[in-house]
């Protein structure tokens, strides 16, 4: 069930903890919707015509989007109160229609900073071409109060 | 593995490192924060987080109140299109300025662009009523490298966010390989 209504606890997160995977069918209409919302009017992410011409094998999905669609993965699992600190990744493959995009991710740090519990989370995109994104997102959670 | 030889393009590009991109100054979000983008994000995602639309439910959360989803940061100061003849400007919102390091890349036959890296940082998450202001400055300029999809620059940059107060909410740093198409498989 997502998005999580409650937010994880920290105490309760260790390093090496995988997290609920997510399974993103891409079409050409998420693509679309993606780079539109995002406001990315570069053809690449609209026109199969212009994408080809440019040597990609379709449209692809534009990087904005990719943020995004890791940020709701993370979110999803961590709920409502967590806030993200950083998105970091390196792009690789493209995500394009009709190739399922999989997120996966694991704890790779908790620590605690400024009364926050502060989590750093090693994610991992990819679709049947490879890779397409990887890299770190950081995010702070509030500390429960001890009892 | 990079070329031993003298490199006048990039001794001209190395100039610009630690400038403003584009000659045009800081770019001013069209728009404030907003719930109608916020809407059109949340159901293009498809992303349900409570906190981008549950007004009552954001209220009682640590933000205090509704907030735009995060990575929407580059969104908001994004260029307003000029859709005829966005394909001839190779998918630019706008004209380009004629002095940037790209287009003098492009200009020299590195005509191919491929995204490598994206960092973005939030010091803040952002709410409907903020306005933003983007200064992007170019970081650093690779040395030229063979690649498998051509010689090429690595050609970073770095945004800053600024919202009504002058106060940085975030910041991103992008990389891309600026590269030659018509080098790829050159011999060493």
């Amino acid at each position: 069930m997502r998005p999580a209504t409650d937010t994880i606890r920290f105490h309760d997160l260790s390093v090496g903890d995988a997290i609920p995977p997510l399974e993103l069918p891409v079409t050409a209409t998420v693509i679309v919707a993606g780079a539109i919302a995002s406001r990315d009017f570069m053809p690449v992410h609209h026109d199969r015509g212009y994408a080809t011409a440019q040597g990609a094998p379709d449209i692809f999905m534009n990087i904005l989007t990719t943020n995004g669609y890791v940020s709701r993965f993370v979110t999803d699992w961590a709920g409502p109160e967590a806030m993200l600190q950083s998105i970091s990744i390196r792009l690789g493959a493209p995500a394009i229609p009709d190739k399922v995009l999989r997120f996966t991710g694991e704890i790779a740090d908790t620590r605690e900073e400024a009364g926050l519990g502060v989590v750093a989370i090693a994610v991992r995109v990819a679709n049947d071409l490879g890779d397409h994104a990887t890299g770190t997102v950081v995010l702070s959670l509030p500390l429960e109060k001890s009892s | 593995m990079t070329d031993p030889e003298a490199d006048p393009l990039r001794e001209e590009l190395e100039r610009c490192v630690g400038k403003p991109l584009s000659d045009s100054g800081p770019a001013l979000s069209p728009d404030e924060v907003n719930l109608p983008m916020i809407r059109h994000w949340v159901d293009a995602l498809d992303d349900r987080n409570p906190v981008y639309l549950d007004g009552e439910r954001a209220a009682s959360s640590r933000f205090g109140g509704i907030v735009a989803p995060p990575a929407m940061l580059q969104t908001w100061t994004m260029a307003r299109p000029q859709i005829e003849g966005i394909a001839e400007r190779g998918g630019s919102a706008g004209e380009i300025s004629a002095d940037s390091p790209i287009t003098r890349l492009a200009e020299a036959g590195y005509t191919g662009t491929l995204a490598t890296n994206s960092e973005l940082e939030f010091a803040r998450y952002l709410h409907p009523g903020d306005r933003l202001q983007a200064t992007t400055v170019l970081e650093s300029i690779s040395e030229r490298k063979r690649t498998a999809i051509g010689q090429g620059y690595f050609v970073t940059w770095v945004t800053t966010y600024t919202d009504q107060d002058g106060a940085t909410v975030g910041r991103q740093k992008f990389r891309i390989l600026k590269f030659d198409p018509g080098s790829a498989g050159a011999a060493a």
